[in-house]
């Protein structure tokens, strides 16, 4: 199976969460991959965890995160 | 032309290209014959203890129809008389007074015994001393060379010695065979080192006979580690150097030793924090004469770049040299292969499908004739395709916008580990 198709998957299942309103609230990482944990507060869901196995898809998820920060960080400043 | 000169650590030299301490700089007839063949300066062959050399006592590494890939030896330090050295030595810096003249020391770790040392070469004008703390092979077991290179303290401590006499510039000379090179060099900065020197050579074994089953070399059918150099280790001096030109507690000037035998080699190790450099390896290869093609070469390509002087190539890569955990993991390049150079030959496929990610395909195009395509997306971007590509410009890799802003490994481990303490403090609140 194409590694892109995996990712593209993984990618998805984050994307839709993050679309329905879910933020990332913690990461595991172990030998099987990187644990997400979603939740979201309104309206109240989750917790609700993926397990990704995909290096890109964890890049994905942190990058999302990234951008979090640097747009609190941006607010904060305004 | 530009301006070759260099200042390193107070001592001024016509250009950069010094001759390593090593069986080029033996004598004088050698150096002065070095000297009107373009050498800007000599570290002379390590003076001490009288020592007895073997026979024999050097090897090479021949790599694919390549020869002298690398040069192994096991030698030692001078083994002609020091008054003999110190009037050739004299006699050297009377006929080349502008050329530069290191006299290269190892003695035992002993204050008196580098004080003697010290004092005489000085009293016959050379221009700096470099302290060997790197021959790796024969005067270790004595407890010199790379049994004190070894040990951070030792080097501290003979450093200091040395200063305590010294009037001209020291350098001290490092070995590589140790785990962090930046402990020792900080270690020689605090004896009060003026510059460094690096690399010396590295524990090795040339080869095995197969068929007479000895060591290569062999002294009477026995072999010892020896001291490996020339081309093949230039990676790892290069590195090296780079450790120590970005370490701010070392901030001595750096003399880049290692496999350096062409003018790009020196521009490589001076862009890497160099502000010097030595050979040895290329010149008992192909004699002093090389000196003049790396002259040339350096002052063109000076000239190119519209530079005055070669110091300002000094350093400039080293804010490039970094921490894999600072490196932007969104950064993404793909192979692309270009049909109209490609010759078909499946190098590139047989690499990525047996050792890569498995994403060059075989197709066939319009006009009925196999070719090979990269699958963008599944491409990790390893070079690995276009390292082992005997065509020109067959593959190319291009840097892709996939609209990630920048993330290093340290940066999202920050930023994971502050998310996971909310979450803990959100759960037990
Ligand atoms: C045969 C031989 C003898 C050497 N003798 C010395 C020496 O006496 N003192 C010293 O500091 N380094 C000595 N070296 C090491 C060189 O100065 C240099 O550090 C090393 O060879 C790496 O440079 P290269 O790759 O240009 O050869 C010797 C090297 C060789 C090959
Ligand atoms: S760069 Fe690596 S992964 Fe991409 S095609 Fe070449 S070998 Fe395969
Ligand atoms: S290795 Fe280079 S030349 Fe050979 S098939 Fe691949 S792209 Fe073409």
């Amino acid at each position: 199976m194409s590694a892109f198709a995996e990712f593209d998957r993984e990618r998805q299942e984050i994307d839709n969460l993050i679309g329905l309103g879910y933020t990332i609230a913690g990461i595991y990482e172990d030998l099987d991959g990187a644990r997400v944990t979603f939740i979201r507060s309104e309206p109240a869901g989750g917790p609700v965890e993926l397990l990704l196995l995909t290096a890109d898809a964890r890049k994905h998820v942190t990058t999302l995160l990234v951008g979090r920060t640097r747009q609190t960080a941006a607010e904060i400043h305004r | 032309m530009a301006d070759l000169s260099i200042d390193f650590a107070g001592i001024k030299s016509p250009n950069p290209f010094w001759l390593a301490s090593a069986p080029p700089t033996n004598t004088g007839y050698q150096v002065q014959r070095a000297f009107e063949a373009g050498w800007g300066g000599a570290v002379w062959k390590t003076l001490g203890e009288p020592v007895i050399n073997t026979s024999a006592r050097f090897a090479a590494v021949h790599f694919g129809g390549q020869r002298v890939a690398g040069f192994n030896n096991i030698e030692l330090i001078t083994d002609r008389p020091l008054e003999v050295n110190l009037k050739e030595i004299y006699e050297t810096k009377r006929r080349f007074p502008h050329h530069t003249i290191i006299a290269s020391l190892m003695v035992e770790p002993k204050r008196e015994k580098w004080h003697e040392i010290v004092k005489r070469v000085e009293a016959i004008g050379v221009d700096g001393l470099e302290l060997n703390f790197g021959c790796p092979h024969g005067m270790a077991e004595r407890g010199m060379g790379a049994a004190s290179g070894q040990q951070p303290d030792l080097v501290q401590a003979q450093t200091a010695w040395v200063k305590e006499v010294a009037t001209t510039p020291v350098i001290v000379k490092l070995t590589p065979n140790i785990t962090d090179i930046t402990v020792v060099a900080r270690h020689a900065v605090k004896g009060g080192a003026d510059a460094i020197s690096l690399i010396n050579t590295i524990n090795s074994l040339a080869g095995v006979d197969i068929h007479s089953w000895n060591t290569i070399p062999n002294v009477g059918g026995q072999g010892a580690h020896g001291g490996y150099c020339g081309p093949a280790v230039k990676p790892i001096a290069l590195s090296m150097v780079a450790e120590c030109a970005r370490d701010r507690e070392v901030g001595v000037p750096i003399s880049g030793i290692g496999g350096i035998s062409t003018w790009q080699d020196v521009v490589e190790f001076m862009l890497m924090g160099s502000t010097g450099i030595q050979v040895c390896t290329a010149v008992m290869h192909h004699g002093f004469r090389i000196v003049e093609e790396m002259i040339d070469g350096l002052n063109h390509y000076l000239d190119e770049k519209g530079l005055a002087s070669v110091t300002e190539l000094i350093g400039k890569s080293v804010p490039k040299y970094s921490n894999w955990g600072d490196l932007d993991l969104n950064y993404q390049v793909v192979a692309r292969i270009n049909e109209e150079n490609c010759i078909n030959c499946n190098k590139c496929h047989i690499a990525c499908e047996d050792a890569s990610h498995q994403c060059i395909d075989m197709l066939t195009n319009a006009e009925g004739k196999a070719i090979l395509q990269v699958r963008e997306e599944d491409c990790v971007g390893c070079n690995l395709c276009s390292i082992v590509c005997p065509a020109d410009r067959a593959i190319d890799m291009i840097a892709l916008d996939n609209g990630a802003a920048p993330m290093s490994w340290n940066q999202r481990s920050r930023i994971i580990s502050g998310v996971n303490g909310a979450y803990s403090e959100a759960e037990a609140g």
